[in-house]
């Protein structure tokens, strides 16, 4: 009983942990119709931010906050300077992003060098239900992914920014004729993806430590699951990627966990071959 | 791309509009000839000059080094191939590549067959036989793929083979497998030096001459369609799935040849060469050097890992960064990459089948 519930638990993370980095690559893809092969780069930032703010001696609690927001900006700039080049052509917007992703990745291992820096749990020590002891870190993942979840929903589904986003994802020329700033929707869109990537990799670096791969190590499972989410929906990609981080969580509890590992992954793509529309089909939030 | 599109309109109409039209083409070209037209025999002749007379200049480790980027530029023609010619974006290209290397890694340990004539068509159909599957399966069905998919399902078909290489103890694991056999013909070993790469130097032409028949031919000019409008060339009656599945396949071929040289120059194999990180080094070539010319890819995969070997002694923390910087600016400012500062619009779409017309012009 004790044991499956600690197997419940590390799922639930490990699948909340997934969500919350598809989410800003799931917005992108959905939205401006870009596989952004820089939002592993852009967790990456994230989880560096928060490094530096707890090597500089500030409380990580600072860093995890300037994560999202510094990365956010430099998603900004980034779209207004090159990525806004690309949206004719998706092929060429995932190789000019990869070179994006190239630069940030090379330039953070030359600030860390190669090693595995770690980072204290901001709430450390673990909660204590009965007998079990689940990681209260974790616990916090689950939390703040949950919200995040919620916010963005709302933020899509509810606000004025969002109809304008929903709008100029629809069809652009008529939001352009309808005196809304595609540009700056477009702008704004790629930088809050960016945002939630940074976030993301704040939240995560105490459970994995940073390494300069780290994003690497997320991007495959992340295009992945906005595939077999379905591209063009906020909802797809989320529930995709609960389903993706589940099953890659839960997979290794029943087989050799190499099998597991490349199990997901053919399943995935067999799922996408034939329901190319993905999980949940269709457009809007 | 949108130009090269427009070249390629110019160019079709050129060919089936009969003997007039190709006449009057010719004629035009001939009075073209003078700067534009030949660049692209010089600049393959300078190539195969540069590279028939480098062992003799160079030092041997240097040589060794020049082996590895001969093979690697195979590797780079089989994905320009596929990408270049036919818009296919295999980012999963090294799936081919390593599991021909691991292929015949594992003859050569577990089967003792070093022969140069078992090990080689053995490594080619490796590689033809997992891109027949891979390709088979991504780009064959009843509705046609996305090109997103496509990509993404090559780069995971890539990514998992990594995780599995990496986790299956066969395999080796971690470490791959270390030490393999040299290649022999008869009692003769092929060690790193000259020979070797005379040995590769010669597939590269041999291969390089195949792929620009290959791409001149009407096959060709089918898949130049394909890559600029897929729906056309469709309603035209071609089976363009067919079309892409076989120079998918083609092109797996040309990588596990590459691969399983590869495996024996270098004497080992470790998971890098199934994974994503190859895969990515591939394409950087393609870009690099220009995708749509034969002579681009080998050219880029010289240029990349030449100035990468001769940077990384002094700034081996920067160059990276660097090539990123580069491979940015290729993409945005020069997307048909470094081979268009010499070669013209036209002659890179160039002209297709030039044996079907001289039948045509000869049949009354």
């Amino acid at each position: 009983m004790a044991n499956a519930f600690v197997a419940a638990f590390e799922i639930l993370s490990f699948g909340a942990i997934i969500v919350l980095i598809v989410l800003g690559l799931g917005i992108i893809a959905s939205m401006m119709g870009i596989f952004n092969f820089a939002q592993g780069e852009f967790v990456l930032l994230g989880a560096y931010i928060t490094y530096l703010a707890y090597a500089k001696g500030l409380p990580i609690w600072a860093g995890m906050v300037a994560a999202p927001f510094v990365v956010g900006a430099l998603g900004f700039v980034l779209e207004a300077l090159i990525i806004r080049r690309f949206y004719a052509a998706p092929i060429v917007a995932m190789l000019g992003t990869y070179a994006l992703g190239l630069i940030i990745r090379e330039s953070v291992r030359g600030l860390i060098g190669g090693f595995y820096l770690t980072v204290p749990e901001p709430i450390g020590g673990s909660i204590d239900i009965g007998a079990m002891h689940i990681s209260a870190w974790r616990f916090t993942i689950i939390v703040i992914t949950a919200l995040v979840m919620g916010g963005c929903y709302l933020l899509l589904a509810r606000t004025s920014f969002g109809l304008r986003v929903r709008a100029t994802l629809e069809n652009p020329s008529l939001a352009r004729a309808s005196g809304i700033s595609t540009p700056l929707i477009y702008g704004a869109t790629f930088a809050f993806g960016a945002a939630l990537a940074g976030l993301a990799g704040a939240l995560i670096v105490p459970v994995f430590s940073l390494f300069a791969d780290l994003g690497l190590r997320f991007l495959i499972q992340g295009f992945v699951a906005v595939m077999v989410g379905g591209v063009g929906s906020f909802i797809g990609p989320v529930a995709g990627a609960g389903l993706i981080g589940t099953l890659s969580a839960a997979l290794p509890w029943v087989m050799a966990p190499v099998v597991a590992d490349v199990l997901v992954f053919v399943l995935a793509i067999v799922f996408i071959k034939f329901r190319p529309q993905g999980l949940i089909a269709g457009k809007g939030v | 791309m949108l130009k090269s599109m427009g070249a390629v309109k110019q160019a079709i109409p050129a060919e089936i509009g009969g003997e007039a039209v190709g006449a009057m083409t010719e004629h035009a070209s001939a009075k073209q000839a003078a700067p534009g037209r030949k660049v692209l025999p010089i600049v393959e002749g300078a190539v195969l000059v540069a590279a028939l007379f480098a062992p003799l200049v160079l030092q041997d480790y240097l040589t060794v080094f020049a082996t590895r980027v001969i093979i690697l530029a195979l590797f780079a023609l089989s994905f320009d191939l596929v990408w270049g010619y036919a818009g296919i974006m295999s980012f999963g290209q090294a799936l081919f590549f390593g599991s021909a290397g691991y292929g015949v890694a594992l003859l050569a340990r577990d089967l003792d067959i070093t022969n140069i004539f078992l090990v080689l068509p053995a490594g080619t159909i490796i590689g033809l036989t997992f891109a027949l599957l891979l390709g088979g399966f991504l780009l064959l069905g009843r509705h046609p793929s996305s090109v997103i998919f496509v990509s993404l399902g090559t780069l995971t078909g890539s990514y998992a083979a990594d995780r599995l290489a990496r986790g299956w103890y066969y395999l080796g694991g971690q470490n791959g497998i270390p030490s393999i056999a040299p290649m022999t013909v008869g009692s003769y070993e092929f060690s790193e030096g000259p020979p070797f790469y005379y040995l590769v130097l010669g597939l590269l032409v041999v291969v390089y001459l195949l792929c620009r028949f290959l791409v001149r031919s009407q096959f060709g000019l089918a898949l130049a369609g394909l890559r600029e409008n897929e729906q056309r060339i469709a309603f035209f009656g071609y089976k363009a799935q067919h079309l892409k599945a076989i120079i998918f396949a083609i092109g797996g071929a040309v990588a596990g040849l590459a691969g399983s040289l590869y495996a024996f120059h270098e004497g080992f194999v470790w998971p890098n060469m199934v994974g994503v990180v190859v895969s990515t080094q591939v394409v950087l070539y393609v870009l690099f050097g220009g995708s749509g010319t034969l002579i681009g890819a080998v050219i880029g995969a010289v240029i990349v890992e030449g100035v990468s070997f001769w940077l990384s002694d002094n700034y081996r923390e920067v160059w990276p960064i660097i090539l990123g910087v580069l491979l940015l600016l290729v993409i945005l400012f020069r997307p048909l990459g470094l081979i268009s500062f010499v070669l013209g619009e036209r002659e890179r779409v160039g002209s297709f089948g030039a044996k079907a017309k001289e039948k045509r012009d000869a049949a009354p």
